[in-house]
């Protein structure tokens, strides 16, 4: 077992510190504030590359969107020697507090996806490990990014579980999912996102590292306005600034802990 | 609302630090290593003590045994002004690396326990405040103690599920890998309470964590299978006084962290 499946990656392509976005598109973003960079692989929606950041080793690879997708790339890049993962992502949230372009960093997470099942039962808890939340903290305090700590609730849909019809095609909808966003509000859940919680599980599960930072885009409980349509288009306006401000944030994260690790 | 009505406490009566042992009868000892402390009530499993340890205000409250008093007590401390709640107890480990006598740092809860389900779904994490986790592992490095960071098997269940272990071999078939697939998972120990603490004090926006002191191996057991629980705990005075020590020292740690950082 060499050259992995989907990742077409072998051992000594990747760093031990791998960025994760969902996004393909956005590794060369990433990739361009490095030291230096170049492409090791891309196939499907799997894009890698490896480089230096600030002296730091340092490999980013996108993972789709979703958690089986992701869960993929995490047992590829584990086989091929990648040991500290952290996701860079957008997310929803559900608070008040946290406003637009906000940085999240999570310390856990809500686990409504179905990959991440299939490996451990849902009581058991999708927790970052703390040596990654910490860098995350650090590594937002010395950026001056405002930032909020806290728990992501991870789904594997993004256009259903909405509050009120208009969300999924024709006006599809189940009276179930009328209170699940309030729900998670009251559960002070504080982003909302699809991939961090098989990314958690997994790393804690073969006794990796992991952790998770993502931008806030919107609130999710005002996306629908009067109409109770949600048209992502509008919705997630971002230019290119909130997503180097969080490539910059998860490369300073990897930059911290790989310090700290050597003393 | 003012006098609780299971934990007889009142607003001014506790901290908003408050370390929660189970065992009553542990409260006082825990607060034989404060500066000063006074008894604030008893009733049921519920034991507090108020006092200050090195400067800082503390409380200690016990929980009792499970989930059920546990979130009886928090519901009630949350109340009358308490933030930040550490548990400090017992623990079985699950792993070989974890050995009897070391210290259990859970930054994280395996939810196998009912009250914590009434809350939340069973998707919601249970996890520790960062914070917490951070000056718990400071105090336990700075004490020499030994000590893991993990996640614990929070189950509402003692002598279950494991066969030779409820009365009279009463077993399931569920019950026979339970133990050997937690473990796999890589959990680090098994206890009672620690689960219902972090899903509550995370819904309500306080602080909560857990040390624990591994006083035995889970997977003990005699010659002919038996697991009893009196023969292979080692919860003698010394080790729980050294448990006691670090959840002081955890939250002496914080509160000088909180201090600075209001005058910041």
């Amino acid at each position: 077992m060499s050259l992995q499946y989907h990742l077409k990656l072998s051992p000594g392509d990747v760093a031990p510190y791998v960025l994760l976005p969902g996004d393909p598109g956005r590794v060369p973003l990433v990739a361009s504030l490095w030291d230096e960079s170049h492409e090791v692989a891309s196939n499907r929606e799997y894009t890698t590359f490896t480089g230096t950041y600030r002296g730091v080793p340092i490999s980013c690879t996108s993972t789709g969107i979703g958690c089986p997708s992701t869960a993929i790339a995490m047992e590829e890049l584990a086989r091929v020697g990648a040991t500290t993962f952290v996701r860079i992502g957008t997310c929803g949230t559900f608070q008040d507090r946290v406003r637009p372009g906000d940085m999240a960093i999570f310390d856990s997470a809500a686990r409504y996806d179905g990959a991440s099942r299939l490996y451990a039962p849902l009581g058991f808890p999708a927790v970052a490990d703390h040596d990654v939340v910490e860098a995350a903290i650090a590594a937002g305090r010395e950026l001056g990014l405002p930032f909020h700590v806290g728990t992501t609730r991870t789904a594997d849909s993004f256009y259903a579980m909405h509050p009120r019809p208009g969300s999924s095609f024709d006006g599809y909808w189940q009276s179930s999912w009328r209170d699940h966003f309030e729900d998670l509000k009251r559960l002070n859940v504080v982003a909302a996102e699809m991939e961090a919680s098989v990314i958690l599980v997994l790393a804690r599960i073969w006794g990796l590292r992991a952790g998770g930072v993502a931008v806030v885009l919107d609130n999710v409980l005002e996306v629908w306005g009067d109409s109770g349509e949600f048209d992502p288009h509008t919705q997630f306006e971002h230019g290119g600034d909130e997503i180097e401000r969080l490539a910059r944030l998860g490369s300073e994260t990897v930059r911290i802990l790989a310090e700290r690790d050597a003393a | 609302m003012s006098l609780q009505y299971h934990l007889q406490v009142a607003p001014g009566d506790v901290a908003p630090f408050v370390l929660l042992p189970g065992d009553p009868g542990r409260v006082e000892v825990v607060a034989s290593l404060w500066d000063q402390a006074r008894h604030v009530a008893a009733n049921r499993e519920y034991v507090t003590f108020t006092g200050t340890y090195r400067g800082v205000p503390i409380s200690c409250t016990s929980t009792g045994i499970g989930s059920p008093s546990t979130a009886i007590a928090l519901e009630e401390l949350a109340r009358v002004g308490a933030t930040t709640f550490v548990r400090i107890g017992t623990c079985g480990s699950l792993q070989d690396r974890v050995r009897v006598g070391d210290v259990a740092v859970f930054d994280s809860a395996f939810r196998a326990d009912g009250a914590s389900a009434l809350y939340a779904p069973a998707e919601y994490p249970a996890v520790a405040d960062h914070e917490i986790v951070d000056a718990a592992i400071e105090a336990a490095t700075a004490l020499g103690t030994p000590h893991h960071v993990g996640t614990t098997f929070s189950t509402d269940l003692f002598y279950v599920p494991e066969p030779g272990s409820a009365f009279g071999g009463y077993e399931q078939s569920g019950w026979r890998e339970r133990y050997a697939d937690v473990a796999r998972t890589g959990a680090l120990a098994a206890e009672m309470e620690t689960g219902v603490l972090l899903v509550l004090t995370r819904i309500w926006g306080l602080r909560g964590g857990a040390v624990a002191l591994v006083s035995d191996v889970a997977e003990e057991r005699d010659e002919s299978g038996v697991w009893d629980p009196q023969a292979t705990f080692d919860v003698s005075e010394e080790p729980i006084r050294r448990l006691a020590r670090l959840g002081c020292e955890t939250i002496r740690i914080l509160g000088e962290r909180d201090r600075v950082r209001s005058t910041d």
